[in-house]
């Protein structure tokens, strides 16, 4: 079926939501909430895109229109700015790590969560709800205050200084909202799948990495987005895991257009849009896996 | 069911006891510079020795700066590499962090038991707590042939009960910084040389339509000035000393501070929406001087370069801004000159090899204070004869200021620990919020003091 | 263990034995007791003492700590900002939330860009959130002169500088960051229903309203209520967006527990206090989440519509 215009598509759903009878009442009425639909939306839009523009322009300013002007459009444009931050080497070398560290952690957690949430779903053993309940412990602490604790174990483990030593940590932190969004996802996976795999000869691990994950797609890419753009934006963490500036993630590139005395928003503000891109275009990406059904299908027959 | 769920407990607990058996060392459940196992970071294989003549094998030296940007960063890499250059068994590690950034570092480094061995300090209470905890090394001996090359009141600022553990190159003085223009469109010929004529001051040129000061509510520390200049005057250096050395805040003239304060906060000096600017970047205090939405702004003397970078090089350093010292408060104990100030000084960690301290002197000798003073930027050097090198005429007048200071108070929240520090600028901020009275103020911080 | 994993025979599906689903839950389990519980267990032993992270551990003070976080009125204020928080939250960002799913789920063009904008804000980090909003709200800011464009300029007033109306202008903040949170966790649950069940009720009749309230929703439960707990969990650990943005003030008016715990622990150094604060916290949040997993998530683990 062709993709229908808006236009189009309006009055389709209009169609689709009128009861088959029609009535040109009926119709207008629903038109009218199609009409506020999309004003809702886009004053929405609105109120989101402003500041992520706002973001953005502002990096094409500097210090002094900011200060002089807070509302205005750059004028005359500053491309310094993003060209300094695309041209430094330590811009992309910050990058290459921050997607390092994002991809390990992610691999990591989405894997490792969904091994325990699938048991946690799916299986009936003594303690199953004790085990929950400390995974979603994790959630309940604030992570800063465990972070000198957590600091001294990952020196002693020899991983400062290491993408390991931030991914795992990460990861471990990351389990407990993981396994928190995957468990009722892989519980309503009807159990007659899981029969059928078991007639068919399949096992536990076979059923979990043939039929659960591909059915599950969309819960694993939210985790996995989650999970990437939580890496993506920590600060503490690296700040004092790492101290060669080598190693360096795109957060803490950011303090150096601050000194002790002078604070550049506008170079900040140029330097976190382009930090901002990969993230965005990695939902972009992980978006198409979202869309497209699943479970039509399965249980027919 | 009961017993299962024990035993399902019972085997997790066994499960994190045997994990956080088999990673603590005695090092790491012992959290403390004192009681480390784990050897410092990078060190010379004649450390062991105490201090003495330095060695001529291979020694690394640990440097963490905050002059994160040019022209600091450039300087204390190039006067790194001059020493480098002379002694060529020394391998100077130069780590760079922003100032915030810096402090969170350095709590973790000194958490783990990684002391450096040169470190950015402001001394103060915060060198305190780190002396009495054993990270910080007592160069007294060290220094004693050179120290007289450095100012004594800044040095002074860097000593704990009389010994020396840290080395100032910068100390400078809080004052009101005004924008020439404002001043010339009110009518105003002479900067106030007494409080009452400040609050005149800010009278005129509110009546004429100008904002009169520039305030970064949000940053706590800088409203705190005005109540700590007042008490420096009201109470003079032995009741500041009486208080921030020996923990007495009782004595009334921390209250009389409160009420002069809350005589210029009632004529709502201030510009729009101060309480939520920030002290520097878009939307601060910085930025709103700049712009001639606030004439004055009671501020260190790092405020020219902050301000020159909100206004697009149309000022240049200085240019356009005046400097008057906080005004004589009529009838009050304190030397009218006595200053509110601070800096930046390095102190020496406690594994450090002897090179260190040798490498600090050259870092504050003479010559490298003069190139210093000649960037022309928030730094003020304190090496003795290193003044005639800062050409720049409002920073020159800071220098001046700084040099008929009898007494200099360090910011409050340095001289005291971090936590009366915290405590008085909050206390201090309900008084410009208009939530707390000069009374409460007061008692606030003689609670936080008692704890 | 003698029932293996993957083993072809009948007897493998029923994995009844603690020690196989221990296996699954094994990698988890042990990266979560080294990475989480042990330093949560050092951090939380911190609060017996009285240290300022640079000397030894030595000064016991048993629980002074806890009684002085609960009789500091500071730290009452910032539990009931949060409790304010919470019930915003729950009142107005999870609704949007959800009406935001609903209307992204159906397939229009322009979708997906629209899906990637909603989730930016919770892409961008906080420190420039916080510097864009301040940047808007600020006098003379683009908020004032819109307002005065439409005419509303007499509403304007510069809120988060106000003790009175900063926690209202943090919360509109804190929505325009996390509201993608929700969204896009809602949308996967969407995914998951099947269109036939939609579609079903429109042929028996039901409008779209009825459709989405009988069908949809209560489909959508589970996920729902997952979002809900998130939030409030969230809502009382906030941190970073208010540290950012207001650092807990002016005057504490929009301090959190979270934020005063980072202030007194980290920044003023009183690291004992600070881990006090964080396991009252955690207590608080330990039966939040007891109590709403036994009376609201209960019925999505005892045989719901697909599963038993």
């Amino acid at each position: 079926m062709a993709e229908p215009s808006a236009a189009r598509e309006v009055v389709s759903v209009v169609e689709r939501g009128a009861a088959p009878r029609p009535g040109a009442r009926i119709r207008v009425g629903a038109l009218a909430v199609s009409v506020l639909r999309y004003v809702v939306l886009l004053v929405v839009v609105a109120i989101v895109v402003v500041p992520v523009a706002y973001a953005v322009l502002g990096g094409f300013r500097d210090a002094p229109q900011l200060a002089a002007d807070p509302v205005g459009l750059p004028d005359p444009w500053v491309w310094t700015n993003y060209t300094d931050s695309l041209t430094s080497a330590s811009f992309w070398m910050q990058l290459r790590n921050s997607g390092i560290v994002a991809g390990l952690s992610t691999v990591v957690v989405v894997l490792f969560s969904a091994l325990a949430a699938f048991v946690l779903a799916r299986r009936e053993f003594p303690g199953r709800e004790l085990a929950y309940t400390v995974f979603t412990l994790g959630l309940l602490f604030p992570a800063t205050v465990a972070i000198l604790p957590l600091l001294i174990l990952v020196r002693d483990l020899g991983l400062l200084d290491n993408p390991l030593g931030l991914a795992l940590p990460e990861a471990a932190f990351g389990l407990p909202l993981t396994i928190i969004i995957l468990r009722p996802f892989f519980r309503s996976v009807p159990k007659e799948l899981e029969d059928a795999a078991a007639i068919d000869g399949c096992g536990s691990l076979g059923f979990f990495f043939r039929i659960l994950l591909p059915l599950s797609r969309p819960a694993l890419v939210t985790v996995a987005v989650l999970a990437i753009v939580s890496s993506w934006n920590q600060f503490l963490l690296p700040l004092v895991m790492l101290s060669d500036a080598d190693n360096w993630t795109l957060p803490l590139g950011v303090t150096n257009f601050s000194t002790q005395y002078t604070t550049d928003t506008a170079r900040i503000l140029a330097y976190t849009t382009l930090a901002l891109i990969p993230a965005l275009a990695f939902y972009l990406v992980a978006e198409r896996q979202l869309v497209g059904g699943l479970t039509a299908g399965s249980v027919k027959g | 069911m009961v017993a299962t769920r024990w035993r399902s407990l019972g085997i997790l607990g066994i499960l994190v006891m045997v994990v956080s058996a088999c990673t603590s060392g005695g090092a790491s459940s012992q959290p403390s510079g004192g009681a480390s196992v784990a050897p410092p970071a990078s060190d010379a294989p004649a450390s062991a020795a105490p201090s003495g003549e330095p060695s001529a094998e291979a020694v690394t030296i640990t440097w963490y700066h905050i002059q994160n940007n040019d022209p600091g960063l450039g300087l204390w890499q190039k006067l790194a590499d001059e020493y480098t250059a002379a002694h060529p068994n020394v391998t100077i590690d130069i780590q760079v962090n922003e100032n915030e950034a810096f402090k969170t570092k350095l709590t973790t480094l000194l958490q783990q038991g990684d002391i450096p061995d040169l470190f950015q300090t402001w001394g103060g209470g915060g060198l305190r707590q780190q002396v009495e905890a054993g990270l910080v090394k007592d160069i007294s001996a060290d220094v004693a042939d050179w120290k007289a090359e450095i100012n004594p009141g800044a040095l002074s600022m860097y000593e704990v009960d009389g010994k020396n553990y840290g080395i100032p190159f910068d100390l400078g003085l809080v004052g009101f910084w005004y924008n020439t223009k404002s001043f010339e469109e009110a009518g105003i010929t002479a900067p106030p040389a007494t409080w009452d004529e400040f609050l005149t001051t800010v009278e005129t040129l509110k009546a004429k339509g100008v904002t009169p000061i520039a305030l970064a509510g949000k940053d706590t520390w800088t409203g705190a000035f005005y109540w700590a200049y007042l008490a420096v005057r009201n109470c003079g250096q032995a009741g500041m000393d009486k208080a921030v050395v020996s923990g007495d805040w009782t004595d009334p003239c921390f209250v009389k501070a409160g009420e002069q304060f809350k005589q210029l906060i009632d004529l709502e000096p201030f510009q729009e929406g101060f309480l939520a600017a920030p002290w520097d970047g878009a939307g601060s205090g910085a930025a709103a001087q700049a712009t001639y939405n606030g004439a004055m702004q009671l501020m260190g003397q790092w405020l020219p370069g902050t301000v020159n970078a909100n206004s697009g090089g149309s000022r240049e350093m200085g240019e356009g801004l005046g400097w008057f010292p906080f005004p004589a408060v009529a009838g009050a104990p304190g030397d009218p000159f006595d200053g509110l100030g601070g800096g930046n000084g390095f102190a020496v960690g406690k594994d450090a090899p002897p090179e260190t301290v040798d490498f600090l002197h050259h870092l504050v000798s003479l010559d490298a204070a003069n190139q210093w003073g000649a960037l022309n930027s928030g730094i003020l050097p304190t090496t003795v004869g290193s003044e005639a090198s800062v050409t720049d005429p409002t920073m020159a007048s800071v220098l001046e200021g700084r040099a008929k200071a009898q007494f200099v108070q360090l910011y409050l929240d340095q001289a005291t620990t971090p936590e009366l520090g915290g405590a008085i600028n909050e206390a201090v901020a309900t008084l410009y919020a208009g939530t707390g009275t000069p009374e409460s103020a007061a008692e606030a911080i003689n609670a936080a003091a008692g704890q | 263990m003698a029932t293996a994993v993957g083993s072809r025979s009948r007897s493998g599906r029923n994995l009844r034995t603690w020690g196989a689903a221990g296996l699954f839950m094994l990698p988890a389990l042990g990266l979560y007791a080294l990475f989480v519980l042990f330093p949560i267990v050092q951090a939380a032993r911190y609060s017996l003492f009285d240290w300022n992270g640079l000397e030894p551990l030595d000064q016991f003070v048993g629980l002074a700590n806890f009684e002085r976080a609960l009789t500091d009125p500071t730290f009452l204020g910032a539990v009931n900002h949060n409790a304010v928080i919470v019930v915003l939250t729950l009142a107005i960002q999870i609704p949007i939330a959800i009406g935001l799913a609903l209307m992204l789920n159906r397939r229009f063009r322009g979708r997906a860009i629209l899906r990637l904008i909603f989730f930016a804000p919770y892409v961008i980090a906080e420190v420039i959130t916080a510097i864009v909003w301040s940047l808007l709200l600020q006098p003379d800011g683009l908020t004032e002169h819109f307002l005065t464009a439409i005419g509303l300029g007499g509403v304007y007033a510069p809120w988060l500088a106000d003790p009175d109306t900063v926690l209202l202008a943090l919360f509109f903040v804190i929505t325009w960051k996390y509201f993608g949170f929700h969204m896009i966790l809602l949308l996967a649950g969407l995914q998951g229903i099947p269109r036939e069940v939609e579609e079903a009720a429109a042929i028996d009749g039901a409008s779209r309203w009825q459709g989405i309230r009988h069908v949809t929703l209560p489909l959508l439960g589970p996920t729902i209520r997952v979002s809900v707990f998130l939030s409030i969990i969230g809502s009382l650990q906030l941190f970073d967006l208010v540290w950012v943005t207001t650092r807990g003030g002016p005057v504490n008016a929009s301090n959190t527990m979270a934020v005063y715990m980072f202030d007194r622990g980290f920044v003023r150094f009183q690291f004992g206090y600070g881990s006090a604060v964080a396991v009252i916290l955690f207590l608080m949040c330990f039966v939040v989440a007891l109590a709403y997993q036994r009376w609201v998530m209960r019925r999505d683990m005892e045989g719901a519509t697909t599963y038993g």
